[in-house]
């Protein structure tokens, strides 16, 4: 069996002490933001790149990684005990798992969150471990055509799949495309936008970049708006497990949630969001009486918190197999790899299967660290609901400050960080969602580079792109989701699926 | 005056109002990049598409940039007038922004200079009246958490290697 061999490989890498290390530190950071509101994975991970600078590849990923699926865990404890999202993901979750914390049902919301979680976090690494390796292997079949067309694809079907208007978020595609240009052309040697600055001749650096859009524009957001006082139940949670008949309700909606999460997951511009508003939506369609949700179905609280927890992961798929990130989060991740000099694509499971494989392992173990902190420990978690913004923020801008100096120890670099966060707050207030910025950025010069080189294999004929049956049908596609989501009908369905909140 | 005053609505100059809608203002946004764009890169090399120039990637990339930003911009002609207009909220808007990016630019001009210690009690200094919530006290007390905590992460922990104290 080479899936077990593989793994092998994989929790040979992860169990090493260092790593489970970083592994636990990742489930702690993720739980911690994820119970934070104010604060979510994008702005965390962002935050803690130049970190991983000075780790090795396969631990700087272990740990972004754990806080992207720590923080769906966390997320939905705030979500059930405050009535508050942690995370744009759990936001569905308030819905039944707070009505089900004033019932004095808490601890089994917050049990069939975590539980469910873990289950779908099994399943997803399962997953990702099986659909993996083919992906690749189709993934490295293509050329520079197949592959520009690919990532057409992905780039429209991640922009069609978020919320938001998607004339604006191709057109923040653009401009990330446009930002990754900055610099010297690799193949003329050409300037471009320097304006005149030998700072910019190696290109915008991205950790300053998107520590200013995500780190710090969220903060400005944050603080414009009227200060949010919360309420913290202070009660202590007690019976941390399910009844049996509430075990025979959840299970099935864990079953289901699973599997739309990995599904959507998978797909570009999914992810936790996605799948947990879409499980919730599904769960109340199933349902024999629709009329219990919103009044502590506990169903309502295991779809979703399955469901983020099984998106969040299997949208690793197309990262690590294609290269292609289908939501910012992933964007980072890449980010995170070329800062070491690795290039994504198909070819890293091949060339380097130990931080492949050592990834995989490292999401199941992690799932498991994450059912101890969050069950147990439930109690600290709450008391760190007390720490009001007005601190959080200011821990926040600090550590994004040092973070920014460290990894080229650059006064630049921290007054570009400023820059792009007063341009991320104007984006955000605009509601020009910088993520889909992040994905062109990160995308662009690989865009670029497929282009050209199609273009020497066709001697300058762009109508390669049609000729070539894979390249044709990634571009259909790609047309007709655009073609979609024009549709009238579609497009108030998408507002709605988006609106619950 | 604008014709299209409906009776029994405010009066506010059609100009302004039009301007503060999000699309507006996005699409403006979105053309003006592409022109500064289009202009900044006006000597770059196109070359053929066999042979791509330094230009010829941006160049398309700006026109299709202002092509959207157009499109948003008339979205936001054409919108119903109440919809998408940026929130009434100018009281508060630049005190964070105005703080946030000034406690960084302290940070980064003191850094090497006074080291990491003032640089961060500047930071959280500054950083703190971005808030109007902030209170003195808490304020001190996160400022010295956070220096103990970053002296241990970032100077202990990782090794690196950044002034702590001024440098005479």
């Amino acid at each position: 069996m080479e899936l077990l061999q593989n793994l092998a490989i994989g929790f040979g890498v992860a169990m090493t002490p260092v790593n489970l290390g970083f592994a636990l530190a990742g489930a702690l950071v993720g739980t911690l933001i994820g119970v934070l509101p104010g604060i979510g994975p994008i702005a965390t991970i962002a935050m803690l790149l130049p970190l991983t600078f000075h780790l090795e590849p396969v631990s700087g990923l272990i740990m972004l990684a754990g806080i992207f699926y720590g923080a769906q865990y966390g997320g939905s404890t705030t979500a059930i005990l405050v009535n508050l999202p942690g995370e744009t993901s759990s936001v569905v979750t308030c819905i039944d798992g707070h009505q089900m914390a004033r019932q004095g049902r808490a601890g089994a919301a917050l049990a069939v969150a975590a539980l469910g979680s873990f289950f779908a976090g099994t399943v997803a690494t399962l997953i990702i471990a099986t659909l993996a390796p083919p992906l690749a292997m189709v993934g490295q079949s293509f050329g520079a055509p197949e592959y520009f067309s690919l990532l057409v694809l992905g780039l429209i079907a991640a922009v069609v799949l978020a919320h938001g208007s998607v004339i604006k978020a191709i057109g923040m595609i653009i401009l990330g495309l446009l930002l990754g240009l900055i610099g010297t052309d690799g193949n003329t040697g050409g300037s471009r936008f320097t304006f005149g600055m030998t700072r910019l001749a190696d290109g915008l650096d991205f950790v300053p970049m998107v520590i200013g859009l995500f780190g710090l524009g969220e903060i400005m957001v944050n603080l414009t708006q009227p200060g949010h006082t919360r309420s913290v139940v202070a009660k202590k949670v007690t019976g941390l497990w399910l009844t049996m008949q509430e075990f025979r309700q959840a299970w099935p909606a864990v079953l289901r949630g699973t599997g739309l999460g990995s599904v959507l997951g998978v797909l570009p511009g999914g992810g936790a969001t996605l799948s947990s508003f879409a499980a919730y939506v599904f769960e109340k369609k199933v349902a024999k009486d629709p009329s219990r949700f919103g009044r502590g179905a506990i169903e309502g609280v295991a779809g979703p918190e399955s469901a983020n927890n099984a998106g969040a992961q299997t949208s690793f798929i197309p990262m690590l197999t294609l290269g292609i990130p289908g939501n910012a989060v992933m964007a980072l991740m890449i980010g995170a790899l070329t800062i070491h000099g690795i290039q994504p694509g198909p070819q890293i499971m091949t060339e380097r299967p130990q931080l492949f494989w050592g990834m995989v392992a490292s999401m199941w173990i992690g799932n498991l660290m994450l059912v101890i902190i969050n069950l147990p420990l439930i109690g600290i978690w709450v008391q760190l609901l007390k720490i009001p913004y007005r601190v959080l923020y200011l821990s926040i801008l600090l550590f994004c400050g040092i973070g920014v100096y460290t990894v080229n120890n650059s006064t630049f670099d921290v007054m570009m960080a400023a820059l792009f966060g007063v341009l991320g707050y104007i984006f955000i207030k605009l509601e020009c969602e910088p993520a889909p910025l992040i994905l062109g950025f990160v995308l662009g010069p690989l865009m670029e580079d497929n282009l050209r080189r199609a273009m020497r294999i066709s001697s300058g004929d762009p109508m390669i792109f049609m000729e070539r049956p894979i390249s044709l049908g990634l571009l259909i596609a790609a047309a007709m989701l655009l073609i979609i989501v024009a549709l009238p009908a579609i497009r108030s369905k998408r507002a709605e699926v988006f609106q619950e909140s | 005056m604008s014709e299209g005053e409906k009776k029994g609505q405010p009066f506010i100059p059609f100009r302004w109002e039009t301007l503060a809608r999000k699309n507006v203002l996005a699409g403006l946004l979105f053309i003006g990049v592409a022109v500064i764009g289009l202009w900044v890169s006006r000597h770059y090399p196109i070359g053929t598409a066999l042979r791509m120039g330094t230009g010829y990637v941006p160049r398309l990339l700006l026109w299709i940039l202002l092509v959207l930003g157009g499109v948003v911009l008339l979205q936001g002609l054409r919108e119903a007038r109440a919809h998408s207009e940026t929130d009434g909220e100018r009281t508060s808007i630049l005190r964070p922004i105005v703080f946030v990016t000034l406690s960084l630019v302290a940070f980064a001009l003191a850094i090497e200079r006074l080291g990491l210690v003032i640089s961060i009690v500047l930071l959280i200094g500054i950083g703190s009246l971005a808030s109007r919530e902030s209170k003195p006290l808490e304020t001190l007390l996160t400022a010295a958490v956070l220096l103990a905590f970053s002296v241990a992460i970032f100077i202990v922990g990782l090794g690196l290697t950044m002034p702590v104290w001024p440098e005479w």
